[in-house]
């Protein structure tokens, strides 16, 4: 962390240094209006009227009947409330780690070979595959019929199985996570690859210079580098896992029972068929707060001086 | 990423879409609506003006619906019959994602459809409520010149608060239950009649046929309560069926966990294909390729009506009727749900008073209409002057003949529970994986008693 | 061993960064771990690519694999796809929603980028914190309200809505991560060519933006890719049914029960035809980037 001063260290945003001056304000909003102006529009305002629905009974889109907190005690009060949450920590932990791992892994040593642009592209793909096409090739791989399913085939050929993937309540939460790992490792890779290879080569050489081996300049240098990207990754991912829908609901709906609900699709579940926008606004409003924890930490990495 | 901020976000707050609805922006629904309504057409209330009047013989109207591919040409020869008739073009709008967001986004915007036609009475309600969609009356038609179109009580659910707001314009029998007669011949099994020939139909089958003679598709939970609402029509007959899916309605009644016990008397481990944990990975149309695919495994499955359809159209074309498939009628049990049928059912409704939209619906309920979308084999109608002649085949024309010989005719009761209920089917999806039911009733209960009480 | 490692980086530009990591290495595990990596990966869609060829009876009979054994082919999904009225017209039109629909993001997120990571102005971060907050708000949020804005205008009538609507919520996403790019870059590039009296303008034009090709590229496919694979929205966003693009046309070719796995998995394929040949024409400018950032 000693080697890399001139790239990695961000400027120092929370202080402002000597001999910096505030940017004018006309190039600040230059640069700023038209994305404040999308924003203030198409989302700011819609929120705000989200923060006021929650607080309304929302029935059937009246909103007339003020409940004052309400919704969110009964939210609380919905049993499979709390399973769904539980089911989307699962998705956090193992999703965003192995998402992460694989993706750094395969950049990393596809950069070694001729053919990286390939294995980048065959781990892309999945990028480009729409979800309900995701919930026919999963449907092939996961069917309990060993003539259709790959992996009940192979589990065959050691006569074992065949194992009803999306039916026992006992894996279908790791097979749905299978599926959104192997989605978006590719997604982790262009990102990781892209910020591998904006690392100058002339610290590297100077590192070796000094006399440090492969390992220690991995681990100490791009490691590091790059460790500003797989936070950027890690927070994405998770504002992916708390606002995850589409795979449970192409490849489950939910099930069995209530098996891999999660926190959107509860919602789905509960609300929008339900007419309770209330209630569904109030879950809307959870989950931009469960992300508020996520987004400080990131912006307080930023400011540290210390992000390598 | 790419993938998943795409879908994702679907859920929740497809919901606040139709909030904003009534919010701020907009004072009240009814207000939104009429707001909406394009400047050709009249005041609502106006329904004796020019548009109202018999005097349309062209212009254009635009319906909306879920279906696609061969649903959505068989509709299409209805639109075409319309227009012979009347000279109106109605174009068809397939909508099959998000019909409800989309449909509340598209009113909102002041370009609603014409007319929508909805699966269920979840959605119908819903619009109805919020002053998404017209009243029949409004149309200029009287809701009781449309009576003798029907049989008694076809037009119950499309009335909402009292007032008429949809019209019942196809539906299918739930209460079929499809095997395979060459397979049954062989092994010596009886078409039953009542539960215990059932059941002992499925252990000769077991011994002398399939290993696991039943499919089972019930990753798709509707299949579940679809088996459910069957079994405690005929243990419990019709007017005991229509309270329990009623504000008054107790789930923790004797009579309910005494159904879902009966229901896994043949969906357990010994007759389903795969076994529970497999059905419950299974979808509704593997379930049906599992008794009627080219490489079957199962010798009877059971859901409604239209799975003669994709089982014939889609799963296997070699399928012969009357010899590789046919159904029987759900087994019975002695009481008085013996000759009750179930149906579940698409309702039509006016979103908008425009010129052609009256005569679109008066069409809809005529003999014309129904029997011209009979003949594609897509449907059943509800329209008494239908002749049966009009289906196409015989698996149609027994199932339009099973709901007309039926001493009574209750909808599909997980269609007309409240919106705000817990989850029917996952909680049938728990009760047969051998959890609790006392205890899954106990919260289904106040779950669905809460939302009754939060309809109003 | 030193002069290998530098041909090899003049050759394939690519293999720059830590390509001598693992170069003391034999490279037999390297393919091996690949090649693993590779049919993980590919294996599930050759399995989508042969289903797409295959007829609706036999998919949910037989395993796609054992098509190899039968043989037996249909280009029938694809033809019904390709037929589907409109479909021409549909094609056209998911270029002209997606192609503003990208490079308008593009645009204002490397501007407001900017902005965050090396202008100076009060409530910087704290405006940068609500904006990346944003990227919570579910997309359905927004309808009802956009929609009744975009009313008078008749923005739903063209494309500019759906333009709009599919930049602002690109918006927080792309922010973020281009902004945490920006950061990384050379700070001392940039004092200098300030020094050397360049306009805030200027260094964006000469210095950021050649220097963030990558992360431009990537961020570039990420959001093609998103609205091209788009249905919500466009239906929500496009008024009239000429304007639809492909996605909201196959879907008017499947059944209420979705049983059409084929047409799924051949129109899956069609739809991932564009954005994969997005994906490899750019990829050049992934090496472009880098040698931008090795040259300076």
């Amino acid at each position: 962390m000693t080697a890399t001063p001139a790239v990695i260290d961000p400027p120092k945003t929370g202080r402002r240094p000597a001999g910096m001056e505030s940017s004018s304000w006309i190039s600040v909003l230059l640069f700023l209006l038209p994305a404040l102006l999308l924003l203030g529009i198409f989302l700011v305002y819609p929120v705000i009227s989200t923060l006021r629905m929650s607080l309304d009974r929302g029935l059937g889109g009246n909103f007339t009947r003020f409940v004052g907190l309400d919704n969110y005690i009964a939210l609380l009060n919905t049993p499979s409330f709390v399973g769904s949450i539980v089911n989307n920590v699962l998705w956090m932990i193992f999703y965003t780690s192995f998402v992460i791992l694989f993706g750094l892994l395969i950049a990393v040593v596809a950069m070694r070979v001729r053919y990286e642009s390939t294995i980048k592209a065959i781990v892309f793909l999945p990028m480009a595959i729409a979800a309900t096409a995701l919930a026919v090739i999963w449907g092939f791989v996961y069917s309990t019929d060993p003539h259709i399913g790959v992996l009940n085939a192979l589990l065959g050929v050691i006569h074992a199985g065949p194992i009803s993937w999306l039916g026992d309540a006992g894996f279908v939460n790791a097979a749905l996570i299978a599926v959104g790992i192997w989605g978006s490792t590719g997604f982790a890779t262009v990102i990781l690859s892209a910020a591998l290879k904006g690392i100058p080569t002339e610290i590297l050489e100077a590192a070796r210079t000094d006399g440090a081996n492969e390992l220690q300049i991995f681990v100490r240098i791009i490691v590091p580098m790059v460790s500003l990207p797989i936070s950027v990754l890690a927070v994405t991912l998770i504002v992916n896992v708390i606002k995850l829908f589409d795979i449970p609901y192409v490849m489950t709906q939910g099930g069995p029972g209530n098996a891999s609900r999660v926190i959107a699709f509860e919602m789905y579940k509960q609300d929008f068929s339900a007419g309770q926008f209330g209630k569904a606004a109030a879950v809307a409003v959870v989950m931009l707060l469960l992300l508020v924890p996520v987004m400080v930490f990131n912006i307080r990495r930023f400011r540290s001086s210390s992000v390598v | 990423m790419a993938k998943f901020p795409r879908l994702i976000t679907l859920p929740i707050a497809a919901a606040l879409i139709l909030s904003a609805c009534g919010g701020g922006a907009t004072p009240t629904p009814a207000g939104s609506t009429a707001a909406s309504t394009p400047p050709a057409s009249s005041e609502a209330s106006g329904g004796s003006s020019a548009p109202g009047s018999s005097a349309v013989t062209s212009g254009s109207i635009t319906v909306t619906s879920l279906w696609g591919g061969s649903e959505q040409d068989a509709f299409q020869k209805v639109l075409d019959a319309f227009k012979a008739k009347t000279g109106i073009t109605a174009t068809y709008q397939a909508q099959r994602t998000d019909y409800a967001t989309v449909l509340q986004s598209k009113i909102t915007s002041g370009s609603p459809p014409d007319v929508a036609i909805m699966p269920g009475l979840g959605f119908l309600r819903q619009f109805a409520r919020s002053g998404g969609i017209k009243k029949i009356s409004d149309l200029g038609i009287d809701p009781a010149s449309l009576d003798a179109n029907y049989p008694p009580g076809i037009l119950d659910p499309g009335k909402v608060d009292g007032e008429l707001y949809g019209l019942m314009v196809k539906f299918n029998s739930k209460s079929t239950f499809w095997y395979r007669p060459d397979k049954f011949t062989t092994a010596g099994a009886k078409v039953p009649a009542s539960w215990d020939d059932l059941k002992a139909a499925l252990d000769t089958l077991k011994s002398k046929g399939s290993a696991t003679p039943l499919g089972l598709g019930a990753k798709d939970s509707w299949t579940l309560t679809d088996w459910f609402e069957e079994v405690y029509l005929r243990q419990n007959g019709a007017d005991a069926y229509k309270t329990l899916f009623s504000p008054t309605g107790n789930w923790t009644d004797a009579t309910v966990s005494k159904a879902i016990t009966t229901m896994t008397e043949v969906i357990n481990d010994k007759y389903v294909v795969g076994g529970i944990k497999g059905a419950l990975g299974v979808a509704f149309t593997d379930g049906i390729a599992q008794a009627f695919g080219a490489t079957a495994k199962a010798d009877a499955y059971y859901e409604g009506g239209f799975v003669g359809g994709i089982a014939t159209g889609q799963v296997n074309k070699d399928l012969k009727i009357g010899t590789t498939i046919d159904w029987f009628n759900f087994p019975t049990f002695g009481g008085a749900g013996d000759t009750a049928a179930e149906i579940g059912g698409d309702e039509i409704a006016a979103l908008t008073t425009n010129p052609g939209v009256k005569e679109f619906i008066q069409f809809m309920a005529s003999a014309d209409a129904g029997t011209t979308w009979a003949k594609t084999g897509a449907i059943i109608s509800p329209v008494k002057a239908v002749d049966p002649s009009a289906y196409p085949n015989d698996l149609a024309k027994k199932e339009a003949a099973q709901v007309a010989g039926a001493s009574a005719v209750v909808y599909d009761g997980s269609d007309t529970l409240p919106a705000g209920a817990p989850d029917m089917g996952a909680m049938l999806q728990d009760a047969i994986q051998g959890k609790d039911v006392a205890g899954l009733l106990g919260t289904f209960n106040t779950g669905v008693t809460a939302a009754w009480a939060g309809e109003k | 061993m030193s002069t290998n490692v530098a041909t090899e980086r003049i050759a394939a530009p690519a293999q720059t960064v830590s390509a001598r990591i693992l170069a003391r290495l034999n490279k037999t595990p390297i393919h091996i771990a690949l090649g693993i990596v590779a049919i993980i990966w590919l294996a599930p869609t050759i399995g989508l690519l042969v289903t797409s060829f295959r007829p609706r009876t036999d998919i949910q009979a037989t395993g796609w694999w054992e098509t190899l054994s039968t043989l037996r082919f249909t280009t029938t999904n694809y033809e019904q796809v390709l037929n589907a009225q409109g479909m021409g017209r549909a094609f056209l039109n998911s270029l002209i929603i997606s192609i503003p629909s990208t490079l308008l993001p593009l645009l204002i997120c490397s501007l407001a980028a900017y902005a965050f990571s090396w202008l100076r102005f009060r409530f910087r971060d704290t405006i940068f914190l609500v904006i990346v907050a944003l990227m919570m708000v579910p997309i359905q949020v927004a309808f009802l309200p956009l929609q009744q804005l975009f009313r008078p205008f008749q923005l739903t009538q063209g494309f500019v809505g759906i333009w709009l609507a599919h930049t602002a919520f690109a918006l927080p996403f792309g922010i973020f991560l281009l902004r945490n790019f920006f950061i990384t870059l050379p700070k001392d590039l940039i004092e200098a060519a300030k020094i050397d009296g360049s306009s805030t303008l200027g260094v964006f034009r000469t210095i950021v933006l050649p220097l963030s090709v990558p992360a431009l590229a990537a961020y570039g496919i990420f959001q093609f890719l998103w609205v091209w694979n788009d249905l919500l929205m466009a239906l929500i966003f496009v008024g009239r049914n000429e304007n639809y693009p492909m996605t909201v046309q196959v879907t008017t070719l499947l059944g209420t029960y979705g049983t059409e796995w084929n047409l799924l998995a051949a129109s899956a394929f069609l739809l991932m035809f564009v954005p994969l040949a997005v994906f490899f024409s750019l990829q050049r400018y992934f090496v472009q980037g880098l040698l931008a950032g090795s040259v300076k």
